[in-house]
């Protein structure tokens, strides 16, 4: 309310009253004390308003700098683009996938759809019909006669535009020439990106969005003062499609999407301010073109990629095991269709879902007494074997005594009891600890000539978790909850001692939500679909959209944060920004060739300096404000912490999320966070060396008052500052350039000489 | 608060201060100009706004302005400072008026008995050993009878135990295990003496909510929840440290408020007092369990915040505000450490005879136990002498190895470093096979420095060994293992001794003897060195620690470095004590990364399910009770359940209180005045402090990998109790709002809360007789299992 006015008012009085002693910062001209907030220090201003603040020749000279940096970008991402004909680490998968669009089957992949996409379509334009699988990291292009240049070039493309919209965005946020021209310097001469984005990878294009979401953001919010125009509306939809497009490629989009929405909210907070005087109605106009330009419409461009994905992938392919039995139905040739329904008295396999095992019994019992001095019940032994055996086939049975529902189909509820065909014995679980697991009970048989007082203990409901509510072999999942404890038939991998003759243990799970206690009935003895089978029929079905997009999403999600299994060159966030570890994508033993992913070293490090300079000048300004005494002068704090505050928090939001992941990470997950470090590096240069801003930058609107024109002076020092840290980038660059292309290979001593850490464990060191 | 008085008051010199202070300061740091300030404060309207001053500051004028309107109110029935308490209107009638007169002394007192009743009634109703008793009991055993023992939990609430079983007369003989029948000790005392702990909870929440500026009614409210709670009140009357864990944070917090209180008038007695009380409260809460370091966060996160709202008053001399820093520093950081340091010098004072925790311990402190035979090895270690080998590393343990193979890398014989003493430990120096030395020639041959050995396991015969793979874990460095044996072993069996120090009066001869000499082993054929670094195995290796061949050559790490432990070799004359011993500071700090390296090894293990077990987000809306002994239809049951009124009251008026705060902000955004500045303050303060809180006591858990409890939820609990009262009193207590609809309000509140306890009732004194005939009625959520076991996890 009341506070910042009045701190304003004091700013002044402090700037007139003990200008002479503002030791830091007193070149700055003299009319910087603000102008906003009081009007008597206005009045002698020139009323004139300011279009750009930039000469003709000054735009000329920046259109130049872009356009050789451009030129540069695309050499460095060109360059021996055909090195190495073979297949590159996760080329394996993203080449791959392309292929299965072109091929028009249906896969599974945990990211979004759009990327992959782009590249099938561009191996589509280029005559690639999608023959070859990329299998095996090495595998030679020309001899399977792919067009992998062309597929390259999509990426490296993309990689290459990043570099102008990183100068762009920077010029657009208000930096000089030499600012900007230093960031865009350092992503083209970053080996990491370099690396990354010349392959038939996600990331290059991930990287593009992000930086059209960015330069689409800045340029929206300088035409603040005029909203509701048709320039205001267009870059706020150019916004809203970029991070829709960036979340589209990889779900780590969203943390653009976190970033973007940080700056939105605190802007409509600003607007809230009683003190702007919009009405409450004005006010939710602005809210409402927000939600529709950045959440309604993002919504609706992702959504649009999962469908034209479905639209593509119309046959039967490898991802169909990932999905559930009516969305594999929708597919065509998939094997569902080859279900048969299940009666009573039918003779069946039960194998489980996640370790494809068959539930099993033979004519052994379980020891009386295990190794730990727990006993047994003795019972016949129930197992899970892999194989097919006669052992495996089970008679389904209702539970009423008579028999009555011979013939009948189960249905979904039923109450069923399984009798082990080869031995005549029911299927039972009772309150017994099972051979290894304490907390779960044993599973066991009870012969069919004893008499019936274990009634009780061996029916089972059957309870079907997809694939309508009839039992169908191959279509049903279910499971089996034992009656009167209330467990679940249950196994998991792990091999029973020689006793059991190491098959699987099968016991009863107290923990019936479980994902695992899922079986199916793959097979009914002497019947097969062509001979009898005339409920079901052979047609694709058909789903909707909506239904099919939400079983995909939530299974990416959950497979995501499944992919925990250790991977030799996985790493640490906190080991990212330092570098303490890289990637090797691909080597060649004959040529002694090696491609290896790390980031420039040099840059990498003062990047990082750079992000504690933030910290630590941000942290003192803070201190300093807190005791009435303001270093900074107003402009220039002002650009410190919507600019260059803005891109540290990109950097925040695209890093520090990745602490909470529990999945294997790498070193290039801290690409797009890297970039925004280069953008951060530049300013914080700027902030050292050149002095005040060139301001104002944002449209003039109707209300806008007269501003003054403000120019930054750049020393020559920071000519020289700048061109010195380009020149120790540029020669780190090209130090590591021979892993980065794999282009050519360092002898022995060349590699040890580019160890810098212990832990960069090139393959051919020795 | 810094208001112009307190200012004056703080500097006798009266107005000539600013005028000074406000020159020097200028021509230090170009401050504002104090001439300026001056004529500000002489001509302009004493409330009116003074731009030069910090916006906070402002505010507090603001306040002051508004302070003789919130009193007019009148509802702030007692003390609040800043302005004297509304005058209260006695009745005539004499029993009324003395009630009135000393209501400040007569409701709490009247609760506390109440309190006394629930907690110490039939507390002799189980007369067997209930649930965590097995634990607690036995550690308080020990103390009575002096033997050395290991637990992951500080040792204050089990001396307080032992304290109640020594004044109850009991000899430290019975083994407390869990259903075990109580023999003839008075367990009834022990329990009442725990149970106290749990009762004072009532009063302090009661004087707690004063401080946080609630009526009275919500005083008594605040109080009444933690005394009808069925979960505080069942976890209270047992031998556990959770009533006093409960009672100790209750306390810090307490402390916290009434330090706060104090504010206005620094370095006063009282300011003291409480500031000194806080930090014995701190230290008192972390010695009992480590989880009250979430309260001590709690403090600190306070202390920060106020040391920066004095780092922004100006007019604060810089001395004044370096004295605030030190008088923290020492109270808060220095008087706490010291409580904590305390309890584990009483704990060693007390601990003299070894005992079953002696190998968490180093050989040297061992060695000073009584009872501990490790003097009489014989005290040169020689070629086929028999050992146990000690890590010297903080919380290192034995040398160890099983039959039970690595699961993955080689799949040899699992080789760890492990915390008990059995068999397995043991470890046979054995020549290796290149150098021909006979190892039965007469004497036996003492190692020396530079020594080549093979260390063979006694119990499998497999030699220690380490090649080119990576170690399960820590996959940097290499794996090692049990292979091999007398007749097949390599080159990778061998280990050459590197001697790093001799801590003996016997001359530095590079001998190694056993107790005193450290050493490292270094891998002949690889050159690294055998490393064991307080890393967890998963399951498969029994959460014992990691033991790696380190590359790193890091030879100066104690993880790297090991001692002769125990020693047997029949050639060799026994030893006679030559002892260094160990240092206090060295033993405190071993035992504490011991503690710490057990807790991290306390986590879930994915192939059991622990039925006792649950996950934190079932905890604020009740998802889950503990069965607390076993479920026989003769057992008195005991089932640890919250009252669920209680509970979905705290954890509903957590969202309550976010969403009236966003409420209010955004309105104060749009210049509208709900509630005055004072109000306002007041409001935030009070409910970050107790969100705060709960946010502090609650979080932790879901991210720590460790096994969680629902006792775990306690301490956060009571926070979101005090918020549940808070938050009603902030709503009845507006100026809309009629005294009628207010006393409703109450009513039906105390009511609630009162009935449902009576309703819960058997489950915390116990369920006599099959609990499905009973306790039917009482299944509110379907995951509790008071009389079906077999009922599925649910979250939330």
């Amino acid at each position: 309310m009341l506070e910042d006015t009045l701190r304003v008012q004091t700013i002044y009085i402090v700037a007139t009253a003990s200008e002479s002693t503002l030791r830091q910062r007193s070149t700055f001209p003299k009319h910087t004390p603000p102008t906003d907030s009081n009007a008597s220090a206005t009045e002698d201003a020139p009323k004139k308003v300011i279009k750009s603040v930039f000469t003709s020749a000054e735009k000329t000279n920046s259109l130049i700098a872009l356009a050789g940096l451009t030129a540069l970008a695309i050499i460095s991402r060109f360059y021996k683009i055909n090195e190495p004909d073979e297949v590159v680490f996760d080329e394996v998968h993203f080449g791959k996938f392309a292929s299965y669009y072109l091929r028009g089957s249906y896969f599974f992949d945990v990211h979004p759809p759009l990327a992959k996409m782009m590249l099938a379509a561009m191996g589509y334009f280029i005559g690639y019909d999608g023959h070859f699988l990329f299998d095996n990291i090495g595998d030679k292009y020309n001899d399977n006669n792919v067009p992998y240049i062309g597929l390259r070039a999509l990426p490296a493309f993309l990689g290459a535009m990043t570099v102008p919209l990183v100068y762009m965005t920077m010029r657009e946020a208000g930096f000089p020439i030499l600012t900007c021209a230093l960031a865009a310097f350092f992503v083209i001469f970053d080996n990491m990106l370099v690396t990354q984005t010349r392959l038939i990878l996600l990331d290059s294009m991930l990287v593009f969005f992000m930086m059209c979401s960015i330069y689409s953001y800045v340029r929206f919010y300088k035409t603040r003062n005029n909203p509701f125009t048709l320039k205001w509306w267009s870059w706020m939809i150019a916004t809203g499609v970029s991070i829709a497009l960036t979340t589209s490629v990889k779900m780590v989009g969203l943390f653009t999407v976190a970033t973007i929405g940080v700056a939105v909210i605190w802007d409509l907070w600003e607007l809230l301010d009683i003190r702007r005087r919009l009405t409450m109605q004005q006010f939710m106009n602005h809210f409402y073109a927000r939600a529709i330009g950045l959440i309604l419409i993002p919504v609706v461009v992702y959504l649009f990629w999962f469908y034209v994905h479905f639209a593509i992938l119309t046959n039967s392919g490898p991802g169909d095991d990932f999905m559930s039995t009516e969305f594999q139905e929708t597919l065509k040739g998939n094997t569902m269709a080859d279900g048969i329904f299940v009666k009573y008295g039918d003779n069946i396999t039960i194998r489980h879902k996640d370790t494809s095992v068959y539930l099993h019994s033979h004519e052994h019992n379980y020891p009386l007494r295990y190794d730990d001095g727990r006993i047994s019940s003795a019972g016949q032994q129930v197992t899970g074997y892999s194989h097919e055996d006669p052992n495996n086939l089970w008679q389904i049975y209702s539970d009423n005594v008579e028999n009555t529902k011979i013939g009948k189909q189960v249905k979904d509820k039923d109450v069923i009891r399984l009798l082990h065909v080869a031995t005549s014995s029911w299927l039972l679980a009772h309150d017994v600890a099972s051979p290894t697991m304490t907390t779960n009970e044993e599973i066991t048989t009870y012969s069919i000539n004893e008499d019936g007082s274990r009634f009780n203990e061996t029916t089972f409901q059957i309870i079907l978790e997809s694939g309508g509510d009839k039992l169908r072999t191959m279509a049903s999942n279910f499971k089996l909850l034992h009656q009167s404890t209330k467990v679940a038939i249950w196994t998991h991998a792990h091999k029973l001692p020689d006793w059991g003759f190491e098959q699987q243990e099968i016991n009863g799970n107290k923990n019936l939500v479980q994902k695992s206690n899922l079986w199916l009935s793959d097979n009914i003895e002497g019947k097969n679909a062509s001979e009898i089978d005339q409920e079901s029929s052979k047609a694709v079905k058909t789903r909707s959209f909506i239904l099919k997009f939400l079983e995909l999403q939530g299974k990416m999600i959950s497979h995501n944060a499944g992919l925990t299994d250790s991977h030799p060159y996985q790493s640490s966030p906190i080991e990212w920004p330092f570098l303490v570890k890289g990637i090797s994508f691909w080597t060649e033993n004959e040529t002694r060739k090696q491609i290896y992913l790390v980031g420039n070293p040099l840059g990498m490090w003062i990047a990082v300096a750079s992000l504690a300079v933030i910290i630590g000048v941000s942290g003192a300004d803070l201190l300093s404000r807190r005791r009435g005494f303001y270093p900074l002068n107003q402009d220039v704090q002002k650009r410190f912490y919507y600019a260059t505050g803005f891109f540290f928090i990109g950097w925040i939001f695209h890093y520090i999320p990745f602490f909470l992941m529990g999945r294997a990470l790498f070193l290039h997950h801290y690409m797009p966070a890297l970039v925004f470090s280069y953008m951060v590096l530049a300013a914080v240069h700027g902030f050292i060396f050149i002095e005040g801003v060139d301001g104002p930058i944002s449209d003039a609107g109707p209300e806008t008052r007269p501003r003054q024109l403000q120019r930054a002076v750049v020393p020559v020092i920071a000519y020289a500052s700048g061109i010195i840290l380009m020149a120790i980038h540029l020669g780190s660059f090209l130090f590591f350039a021979p892993l980065s292309y794999g282009t050519s290979a360092p002898s022995v001593a060349g590699l040890a000489r580019r160890k810098f850490l212990p832990q960069w464990d090139y393959h051919f060191a020795k | 608060m810094y208001t112009s008085e307190n200012i004056k008051r703080r500097n006798p010199v009266g107005s000539s201060f600013s005028r000074d202070q406000g020159h020097q300061q200028q021509q230090d740091d170009h401050h504002y100009n104090s001439q300026n300030e001056n004529q500000n404060r002489a001509s302009a309207d004493p409330y009116g706004p003074n731009p030069l001053k910090p916006a906070f500051q402002q505010q507090q004028q603001h306040q002051q302005q508004h302070q003789s309107s919130v009193a007019a109110y009148g509802y702030r029935d007692h003390y609040q400072f800043g302005y004297a308490p509304p005058r209260k209107e006695y009745s005539a009638n004499k029993y009324i008026r003395f009630y009135q007169e000393n209501d400040y002394i007569l409701i709490p007192t009247l609760l506390t008995l109440v309190s006394f009743w629930t907690r110490f009634r039939d507390i002799k109703s189980s007369d067997y050993v209930v649930w965590d008793e097995a634990h607690f009991g036995k550690f308080g055993s020990f103390y009575i009878k002096g033997d050395f023992y290991f637990d992951v939990h500080p040792p204050l609430g089990k001396m307080l135990v032992g304290l109640s079983g020594a004044l109850a007369g009991y000899d430290g003989t019975f083994g407390f295990d869990s259903g075990a029948k109580y023999p003839d000790i008075n367990y009834g005392f022990m329990r009442i003496f725990n149970a106290f702990f749990g009762a004072i909870m009532v009063p302090l929440a009661y004087w707690t909510s004063q401080e946080l500026r609630m009526s009275q009614a919500a005083c008594i409210f605040a109080a009444v929840l933690v005394l009808f709670d069925n979960a505080y009140l069942t976890i209270s009357r047992f031998i556990l440290l959770d009533s006093m864990l409960l009672a100790a944070t209750c306390f810090v917090f307490f402390c916290l408020t009434r330090f706060r209180n104090e504010r206005h008038d620094p370095f006063s007695l009282d300011w003291w007092l409480w500031l000194a009380m806080t930090g014995v409260a701190i230290g008192l809460v972390s010695s009992i369990k480590w989880v009250g370091l979430f309260v001590t966060a709690l403090v600190g996160l306070n202390t920060i915040e106020e040391l920066w709202d004095l780092f922004g008053d100006l007019s604060l001399p810089k001395t004044t505000y370096v004295k605030h820093w030190v008088a923290r520093a020492a109270c808060l950081i220095a008087l706490p450490f010291s409580v904590y340091v305390a309890s584990f010098a009483l704990h060693f004072a007390i601990l003299r005879n070894s005992g079953p925790g002696d190998a968490q311990m180093s050989s040297l402190f061992q060695a000073g136990l009584n009872g501990n035979d490790f003097r009489n090895n014989p005290l040169y270690v020689a070629y086929g002498s028999k050992v146990t080998i000690k890590n010297t590393g903080y919380g290192g343990g034995l040398l160890h190895s099983h039959v039970q193979t690595f699961p993955e890398g080689s799949g040899q014989q699992q080789v760890t470093c492990y915390h008990h003493k059995d068999n397995n430990n043991n470890w046979v120096i054995k020549n290796v096979k290149s150098e021909e030395v006979p190892e039965d020639a007469g004497s036996p041959r003492i190692l020396r420095n530079g020594n080549l050995i093979r260390l063979g396991h006694e119990q499998t015969n497999r030699s220690l060994h380490s090649h080119r793979i990576k170690a399960p874990v820590t996959s940097a460095q290499w794996e090692v293992s049990g292979y091999g044996d007398d007749t097949t072993n390599d080159a990778n069996d061998e280990w050459v001794i590197e001697v790093v120090d001799e801590n003996s009066h016997h001359p530095k001869d590079g001998q190694l003897r056993s107790l005193s000499t450290t050493f490292r082993l270094r891998h002949r054929v690889l050159g690294c060195l055998l490393t064991a670094e307080n890393v967890n195995l998963p399951q498969w290796g029994f959460r014992q620690i990691e033991v790696t061949c380190d590359t790193r050559n890091r030879t100066n790490s104690p993880h790297s470095i090991w001692n002769i432990e125990q020693h047997w070799n029949d050639n060799l004359p026994a030893g006679e004590g030559n002892l260094y011993k160990s240092k206090f500071w060295k033993d405190f700090w071993h035992l504490n990364v011991a503690m710490m390296t057990s807790n991290n090894a306390l986590i879930p293990d994915p192939d059991k399910e622990d039925v006792l077990a649950s996950n934190p987000s079932q905890w604020p809306l009740l998802a889950v009770g503990l069965r607390m002994c076993g479920w026989g239809d003769d057992a008195v049951k005991f089932y640890l359940l919250g009252n669920p009124i209680v509970w979905w009251g705290g954890t509903l008026s957590l969202g309550v209180f976010a969403l009236t705060v966003c409420y209010y902000i955004v309105r104060r955004q749009r210049k509208f005045q709900d509630v005055t500045p004072m109000e306002w303050d007041q409001f935030l303060s009070a409910g970050k402090l107790l969100v705060g809180g709960w946010f502090l006591h609650y979080i932790p858990f879901c991210i720590m990998g460790r096994v969680t409890y629902l006792h775990h939820y306690f301490p956060a609990l009571y926070f979101s109790l005090l918020l549940f009262s808070f938050v009603i009193d902030h709503f009845v207590n507006r100026p809309g709002v009629s005294r009628k609809v207010r006393n409703v309000v109450w009513a039906v509140a105390f009511t609630a809360v009162t009935f449902t306890f009576l309703f819960f009732w058997d489950v915390s004194y116990g369920i006599r007789g099959p609990a499905a005939e009973t306790m039917t009625s009482r299944q509110w959520r379907g995951a509790w299992n008071i009389i079906d076991d077999h009922k599925p996890n649910t979250f939330i």
